[in-house]
Parts: C-alpha cells; structure tokens; sequence
C-alpha cells in the first residue's frame, strides 16, 4: 500500500514584507485627493509617466488584486450588476464599474475599496478591454481620457513601426496632456530616476529567478506573483530594491540549506502557469497543488515585467524610446500578448525551469489568452512532450470558479504525467 | 368565444398558467373579479393534457363545465399550447396583472417559479415599464432549491425552519447550481451544521434575485409572486438583503393564472 | 435571399464564375476596396448556421459566436477554398485568430493589420496610412500586379454606388414599412458581403426600381402586417438568427430601420474622394466617428444619442437591442444605452443572441411581453 504523502507548503518569510508596502501604496491613493494630489487611473505600460510626474496612479489589474486581498471583491463585482452590468463582461471591467456604481448610487462596498475619483484616465490600449473600461468611466464620471493604442506584435517584423507608433503617441498625446493636467512641464527626471530604482530591482528580480531553476524549489509562483508590485505599480519607489535584496537572501539561504518551498522534500510536479493570476483565488490554488505535491513556477504573465533589465537605459538621450523598447524592439514585453509570441515565451519557460506540465488559466471572463491555449498545449506536447490542462475559472469573480471541476482537470493532468513518468 | 351558460347570472372567465412543472388555471367571476376556483396540477409531458385536466378539475371544483366559461387566457411556457385559449398573453404581463390586482400599490413584481425567474417593474397604472428574465440557469429558481434541499438530505418543506435556526455565516457563492450543489457538499463533509448551510442557500437566492432587482431598481411596495414565494426562507433573506419589506399574496403560485383571468375578463 | 442560404456556395461559386481569388475580410472596417483594386474578390468572413463541434477544442465556449464558428469552420477544412484572408484587431477574439488560421488553414494569403484605435492626434492618421500602404504592397504582391491610384479610385466608386444603392433602399423600408420582412432587408445586406459588388449593384438597382415603382400596390398588399413600429440596435460583426427576426415580426411588430452591421453600419459612409489621394480617403472613411462602433475606442461617442434619433426619425415605438453574447464591445456600452433610453423614455427590450440558441422560447416571451407592453399592457 503507498501512503498518500503529506506536502505542505512552506512560504518565503520575506513576503510577508510586502503586504505593509502595498498597504501604505492604497492608503496613499486613498489619501491622495485630501492631500491635494493627482490622481491618474492606468492601463496597460503607461503609468510610469504619471508617476514620472508625481501623480499617484492606480492600476487596473492591481485593483483587483487589492480587492481580492480585502475580500471585497465579490461585493463590488455584485455592485456593478446591480447597476446593469453584463456578467460575461471583464472582471476588471465590472470591478471599476462597480466601484463607481457604489459611488454613484451608494450601493454597499466595503469603503477602504473605494478610491477617489481620478483626475484622468489613461489608457495604455494593450488590450482592448481598457479602453472599455475607461470608456464607461468616462461616460458615468466624467472623467477626462487620454489614450495611446499599444498594439501586441505578431510578427517580429512589425516591432519597429509599432514601435514608432507608440513613441509618437506618448510624445504627441500623452505627455502634453499630463503636462496640463499637472501644471508643469514633463519631469524628465522624474522619469530617469525611476528607471534607475526599477533597473536596479529588476536585476535582482532576475537573480531571484534563477532559484526556480533549482530542484526542488526553494520557492513558488505565487511567492513571486505577490512579489510583482516592486517592479510594476510599485516602481522607482526606494523600498523595492531592499525588497529584492531581501527576497535574494533567503532564497540564497534556502538553496544553501536546500530548504525546499514544499515540504518534506520538495515537488513531485512543477507547473507552468498560463493567464493572469488568480488574484482572489491564491490560496485555493495553492492548497490544492500543494495537496499533489505540485508547484506553480512560472508563466508568460508574470514573466512580461521587464525580464531584460540590461536594455533599461536611465541615461539614454530618448527615455521615452527606451521605455518603449522595452515592449518591442528590444525586450519583445508586448508579444506574450498574441498567441504567437506566447507559444515561443512558453516553450522557452518549460525548458529553462524543467516543467513537468502546463495549468493553462482561461478566466470565463477574459478573451486574451484563450484562443491560442489549446494550441500551446498541442504544440508545447508535441514538441517537449510535456502536457496541459486548461482550467476555467476567474481572476476575481468567485460565481464562476468550482473547485470541484478544477479539481478534476488538475488530477487528470498530473495523473498524466505520472503515466509519462512511468512509461520512462 | 363560447356562450355563457343561460342558468347562470354570472359570467365565468379563465386563466390558464402552463409552466414548466406545474400547470395552473383560476376561474374567476368576470364582474366582481372573484375567484371561483381554481386547480394546480403537474405539467407532465403533455402541455394540452395538462392544460386540460387542470381546467376539468377547476370546473368541477365550481361546479361547472366547458361551456361556461365565456373566455379563456393562457400564459406560460406553454401557452401556445392550450387548445380552448381564446387569448395567450405572456407570463410577465400576467404576473404584474395580478400583482396589482392583490396589492393595488404594487411598483416591483419579483416572481421565482419552477425553472426560472423575472423582476418586473410596473407603473403606477400598473403597466409593465420594464423587466429581467433569468431562464437560462436554474439559479435563483425552485429547482435550485429542490437540488440544494436534496444534497442537505431534507424536504423542500423544512428548509425555512432550519435556515431559521442558524447561528453561524457560511456562504454558498456558485452562481450555477450544479457547481453550488458540490459547495453545499463539501460543506457537509467539512462539519458545518445544516441549519447554517439552509441559511447560506437561501441567501444565495438572494444574491442571484438581487442581482436581477438592482438592474431595474427597487420601487415599492415589493411584491412576490410564483410558487417559491411560499418557501419563508426565501422571502425573508430577500428582505434583508434589500432592506424592503416585501408582500406576498396568499396563493402565490396561481398569480400568473389570475392575472390571465383577469385580462379574459376585460376581454368581454 | 438564395445566396445567404449557404455563403459557402456562393462565394464559391463567384470565384467559379469570376476566376478571382476570394479574400476573406474579417469584419467590421477593413477597407475591402483595396483588395477589389488589385483585382481580388472581397468577401465578408460568416458566421455559420451550424452548431460548433470541432472548434471547440481550440477555442471556449464563452467565445462570440462568429470567432468559434471561423474556427471551428477553419480546422474541418470548410474555409480552404478561399484564397486568402485579412485580419485586423476589431477586438481581442479577433487577434487570435491569425494563429488558428495559420496552423489549420494555411492559406496562401494571410495578412493581419493593425488599424488602430480611433484615438485623437496625428499619430493615428498617420500609421493608418503607413498600414495602408503596407496592406496595399501586400495585396499586390499577392495579386502579381500593381494597385494604381486609378485603379483604387474605381474600385472606390464601385463600392459607393452599392453603398448608395442600399442607402435607397434602407430609405425605402423608412418610407414604407411593412413591405419587406426584416430577413429580407438584412440578406440584401448580406449579400453584398458574399457577392462582388458590380454585381450586386446592379441587382440591387432593378430591385429598387421594382419596389418604388410598385410601391403603393405592395403598400396595400402589406407582407408585414403589424401595429408597432421598432428599430434594432446593436449585433456588431455577425448575423442574429433569421428566425429572431421572423418572430418580431410574427408578434405585431414592424422593423423599420436599424444600426447593426449587416445593416446600416456596412454601408453608412462612402469614401469621400475629394481629388484626394484615394488611399488618405479611405483612412478617412474608417476614422469616421459616425456610427458609432464600440470597438473603434472613440471614448467621446456616444451611441445613446445615435439609438434615440433613429427611434425620432421614424416614430418607433421602441427599440430591440440584438446583444451578441460574449461580445465585450457591446456588453461593456450596453448598460449605458439601457440608462439612456429608460431616461429618455424610449421602450426597450434586450434579447441575447447565441449561437446555438438555447431558448427560442425565452427569446419569444421576452419579445412578447415587450409587445404587450407597447400596446399598453394588453
């Protein structure tokens, strides 16, 4: 008789250093109207240039990991239904529409969810759906709009003018108008100064990510994913590269002592995470992974923020082009976002981490990934002889998640790589 | 049209309800609008059947036949299916008729049936200004209630009484109701007591309900029509979730049937 | 109506008779005019009547209709026969598919633009143009030919004069309503999809001719015999069920005009040549902010005010919106244009169109009660 073997997961303790610096980051969105600042509300790779500018922005997909964290997220998301809102709709979508529809109408939400109303829009057009988001606000707020069309690349042929694009876009449109708005010429500066703290962070981040090459794992996905802020919404702030550096010691400690993030002794199966994170779902995923044995350690979403730091150039003479490059020409950041470069960030994932098989996350909500899934795991299968799943749940929206069907896929799939394993 | 029958000095209307489970039909007086009888039946496979077994068994009750009956109205998902139907008007029309006709104040109609679930909103002539419909998924109708009560093992009759004797908050969050019926599961397997789980059941309906209210708004007074609106449980977790208090007539489930009634009477 | 009874056939047929290769164009906005001046035959990408089986294991089941039905047509081999298609990124379905259709269809042309979102500034006028002129090299290495200007303004003119032609008539159901049923209408759209325009015109031009000169006589012998006046809005990209529109008009009412895309929306604006170059005249055409088109990202538009006139315009008495589901462009305008409309105090009634259609009966209650509703509550 085989005894089911206990696994049980064994956190970073220095994530839990990122729980008060995302707390003091809302507080001060929070704050910020009554300190007379601000306020931009962002999409897509744009908000470095508010921040260039003072402002303090909010970011789309990391409202709803703030919600998800609060455990309001159901209750907003019920806000915006009760206001009208399609359910097949985004869930990042009808998180905003809800917390407006609170504000409007004064339906129930929980109030530290509720942020001050902005002093612009920006839409970084990445995908499609922030521009709809940010159209409603602009029809029930009345928010003003800025916008730049931020086209993924299909092919590698098309970075350079879309490249040029973008540029021109940020130059003509965007920066004229935070100018405006803030009362002040673009802080140039401002800009270059963040790019330092992000350079300096992401290369750590970068060595950090090494330690998924180890088997077995002194750490997992999730440990990363709450640990993203510092390089994304978090960026240029000082406390990141401490963070980092924090972060690098204990995984250096942990493979010194080859303390596994699974315990007893480490993985039985290590994944690939396809999709956006499942910001209200973390600890349900967790568990269950970690109830076979399985850990999460990569995936292209997570893996899109500046993964090439040596390109990151403060002192360019064109920050601006810099930035952008970042998304095409020389860090390709933008092309996870079409199925095409997705099978390639995909492929190079399971073979540099040794995966053992891919979760692929298709939210019922969400359009921008799915279509392209079933090929990926078809042709990753083909190729490298790893298999998939696809799992549907939701980054926020608990209606459309059963555990009992997601546990089903998971089971099937590590059922099929323990007949790989044995047939080897 | 038929003749009304020379003995009587009255003239007798119908309604005939054909859902999806059960089918209903009311006789009522065309003049004192006065019901006379009426008759709830199973569905079963035949829509004509039904309707016609269930419009025997009312006239029996009344004493009378066919031929008395000077005009009949059919609504329900079957109505295209009542063979003697003079008229068929939709369920939507119907439920705000009667809701009306109970509660003369009546603003926002909430009727949960066997397979679905409409909010209806009606002016203050009582003409249906706007509505929402849920018939594509069992949640938020009797049939979700007859799976929930079904994986907590006890009759559809006692879930308000458990639900009432609930000390602790437990939430059944699925919107669907094959992946909620898991979730009432492994909430039994997980120890929690099936008075707290009764509770989070009917407060589930509630949410799905509220969904649909909101989209429309709420004007009072509220009124609840349909067969679940006999299920107390249900009732009570709607008001507290829209802190309203809401009117239920007390034949809820022949609301649809009444208010065709009443449009076969104003059809003379 | 034969020829949207099987689109396949059609155009297959077409490309028989013409000898031209078929290029599918994905809707909404690409400039067909272009491929039809490099001596192509434009065809508007269907969404089919079948159930999708195949496509499903490439695609979600929370997929618009129209992308699982291309897909789910791409990899059973029913899109080989035509030549080539064009792709653009109306919305985030839309740009996935390249992928798809690269690895199950291989066809000898595949091109996917970026026409970009409507967005204020010269940058946008100015890289539609360069994507222009990048699509139109491609056309013509494709074609084995060069596109003139000349040539791109003839084909131009072609599709103004069909554009003109459906213009009339949907002028003509405005002016006699009753006279043709809705599914009627919507296949004379459709087919100028599927059929090359030089001949749909001319078709389309003796059509007229037969109703306005007949006219008073088909007023009395009214084909759609009903009380109630109502517009539709909405339906972006694809087709709604015939039988949908059957039933509308089944329940008493009358549609007399509408702004979905097999619809008013194909033909709403000719290119305005001007003595422009005919290239600049086409990004104008598709920079147009009228009418509105949720997936074109013009955050100033406003579709309400739209809706409203056209119900003004012909003395509706209230409006169906055809909401496709999964169709986020729409879904994310839709509760905006309910508000408006309910503040307006215009009637109206929503009814989802699926692809499979689950629940005829649902759609009927619902559009019956709307119907009671108009007439006073019965």
């Amino acid at each position: 008789m085989v005894e089911k073997k206990r696994y049980k997961l064994n956190r970073l303790e220095t994530t839990r250093l990122i729980g008060p610096l995302v707390d003091r980051h809302w507080a001060e969105l929070r704050e910020a109207k009554e300190r007379g600042e601000k306020v931009a509300w962002c999409s897509g790779p744009l908000f470095i240039f508010p921040y260039a500018m003072g402002m303090k922005c909010h970011f789309m997909a990391g409202y709803a990991a703030y919600c998800a964290g609060r455990k309001a997220g159901d209750q907003v998301l019920e806000a915006a239904e009760a206001d009208g809102e399609l359910m097949d709709t985004c869930s990042y979508h009808r998180l905003h529409t809800g917390m407006a529809a609170a504000i409007l109408r004064g339906h129930p939400v929980k109030k530290e969810v509720i942020l001050p109303i902005p002093d612009l829009l920006i839409i970084g057009r990445l995908c499609t759906e922030m521009a709809h988001y940010a159209e409603a606000l602009h029809r029930r707020l009345g928010i003003p709009v800025v916008a730049v069309d931020f086209p993924p690349p299909r092919r590698k042929e098309d970075l350079p003018r879309l490249e040029r694009f973008v540029v021109r876009q940020i130059k003509e449109n965007l920066i004229p108008t935070l100018e405006k708005v803030c009362g002040k010429e673009f802080d140039e500066e401002g800009l270059r100064r963040i790019l330092r703290v992000l350079k300096e962070a992401a290369t750590i981040r970068n060595q950090c990510w090494e330690f998924f090459k180890l088997k077995p794992t002194p750490w997992t996905l999730w440990d990363y994913g709450v640990s993203i802020a510092p390089v994304f919404y978090m960026m240029g702030k000082p406390e990141t590269v401490p963070y980092y550096k924090a972060l690098l010691c204990e995984l250096k400690e942990r493979a010194e002592k080859k303390i596994p993030a699974i315990l007893p002794d480490g993985e039985k199966y290590r994944l690939y995470w396809d999709g956006w994170l499942p910001w209200a779902f973390l600890g349900m995923f967790i568990r269950k992974f970690v109830s076979y044995g399985a850990v999460p350690i990569c995936g292209r979403y997570p893996w899109e923020f500046f993964p090439h730091p040596e390109y990151i150039d403060p002192d360019a003479d064109d920050v601006v082009q810099n930035w952008v490059e970042l998304y095409y020409t020389k860090a390709q950041q933008a092309a996870v976002f079409m199925p095409e470069g997705a099978l390639e960030e995909v492929t190079k994932l399971v073979e540099e981490y040794s995966i053992d098989g891919l979760v692929m996350f298709a939210s019922r909500t969400c359009r921008a990934w799915n279509v392209g899934q079933q090929e990926i795991i078809n042709e990753v299968e083909r190729r490298l002889g790893v298999p998939g799943v696809v799992i549907e749940a939701d980054m926020v929206d608990s209606r459309m998640v059963s555990e009992a069907q997601i546990e089903t896929r998971l089971q099937a799939l590590f059922e099929t790589i323990d007949a790989r394993r044995r047939r080897e | 049209m038929r003749r009304s029958s020379a003995r009587r000095a009255m003239t007798a209307v119908a309604g005939v309800d054909v859902g999806s489970i059960f089918t209903k039909v009311v006789i009522i007086d065309a003049e004192s609008r006065d019901i006379i009888s009426f008759s709830i039946m199973r569905s079963g496979a035949s829509h004509e059947n039904a309707s016609r077994s269930a419009a025997e068994n009312a006239l029996k009750a009344a004493g009378m036949s066919f031929d008395d009956l000077a005009y009949v109205v059919s609504t329900g998902y079957g109505r295209s299916r009542v063979p003697f139907a003079d008229r068929q008007i939709t369920e939507i029309t119907c439920h705000a008729r009667a809701a009306k006709f109970f509660f003369p104040d009546a603003h926002t109609i909430i009727d949960i049936g066997g397979q679905d679930s409409k909010v209806i909103r009606i002016d203050d002539d009582g003409k249906v200004v706007n509505f929402v419909m849920n018939d594509r998924c069992a949640a938020g109708t009797g049939r979700f209630l007859e799976v929930m009560a079904a994986a907590l093992e006890v009759d559809l009759e006692k879930l308000s009484e458990l639900a009432r004797k609930a000390k602790r908050h437990v939430e059944v969050s699925s919107v669907c109701a094959v992946f909620a019926e898991s979730e009432v599961i492994s909430l039994i397997a997980s120890g929690h007591e099936k008075t707290d789980i009764a509770a989070a059941i009917f407060r589930a309906i509630a949410r799905r309900i509220t969904g649909m209210v909101g989209q429309l708004g709420i004007q009072e007074r509220v009124v609840m029509t349909g067969g679940v609106a006999k299920n107390e449980g249900v009732v009570r977790a709607l008001e507290e979730r829209l802190k309203v208090e809401i009117a239920v007539p007390e034949e809820p489930q022949i609301a649809g049937a009444l208010g065709a009634a009443l449009f076969a009477a104003e059809s003379l | 109506m034969r020829a949207v009874e099987n689109p396949y056939r059609t155009v297959y047929e077409w490309k028989e008779r013409t000898g031209k290769k078929v290029v599918g164009c994905y809707p909404m906005w690409l400039p067909e005019e272009l491929v039809h001046a490099a001596g192509l035959l434009p065809v508007v990408v269907w969404r089919s009547d079948e159930p999708v089986t195949v496509g499903h294991a490439y695609v979600q089941t929370f997929n618009c209709g129209l992308t699982r039905s291309f897909v789910d047509d791409a990899v059973r081999g029913k899109l080989n026969f035509i030549d080539g298609f064009v792709i653009y990124r109306t919305c985030l379905q839309a740009q996935e598919l390249p992928f798809i259709l690269e690895r199950h269809v291989r066809p000898a042309y595949l091109e996917y633009l970026y026409l970009p979102a409507i967005f204020p500034g010269n940058a946008t006028k100015d890289f539609l143009i360069e994507e222009l002129e990048r699509f139109k090299a491609s056309l013509e290495k494709f074609a084995g030919r060069e596109i003139s200007d000349d040539d791109l303004r003839r084909s131009i003119e072609i599709y103004n004069e069909n554009r003109r032609l459906l213009r009339r008539f949907y002028e003509f159901r405005r002016e006699n309503p009753g006279i043709l049923r809705a599914r009627e209408v919507m296949a004379v759209v459709w087919s100028s999809m599927l059929v090359p325009k030089e001949e749909h015109s001319s078709w389309l031009r003796e059509l007229l001719s037969e109703l306005e000169g007949r006219h008073e006589e088909l007023l009395k012998e009214r084909r759609v015999k009903g009380d109630l006046k109502v517009v539709l809005t909405g339906a972006l990209c694809q087709t709604p069920q015939f039988e949908i529109l059957d039933m509308i008009e089944d329940l008493g009412m009358v549609v007399v005009d509408d702004d979905l895309y097999v619809g008013y929306k194909y033909f709403a604006n000719d290119v305005e040549l001007d003595g422009r170059r005919p290239l600049e005249a086409l990004a104008d055409r598709y920079l147009r902010r009228k009418p509105t088109c949720p997936t074109k990202g013009d955050w100033e538009m406003n579709w309400t005010d739209e809706v409203v006139d056209m119900v003004k315009r012909n003395d509706a008495d209230g409006v169906i919106s055809l909401l496709i589901k999964f169709c986020p462009p729409h879904l994310c305008y839709y509760p905006d244009i309910k508000r408006g409309l309910v503040q307006a105090g215009i009637p109206e009634v929503m009814i989802e169109v699926e692809h499979e259609i689950v629940s005829l009966e649902g759609v009927r209650t619902r559009l019956q009660s709307f119907a009671e509703a108009l007439r006073r509550g019965a």
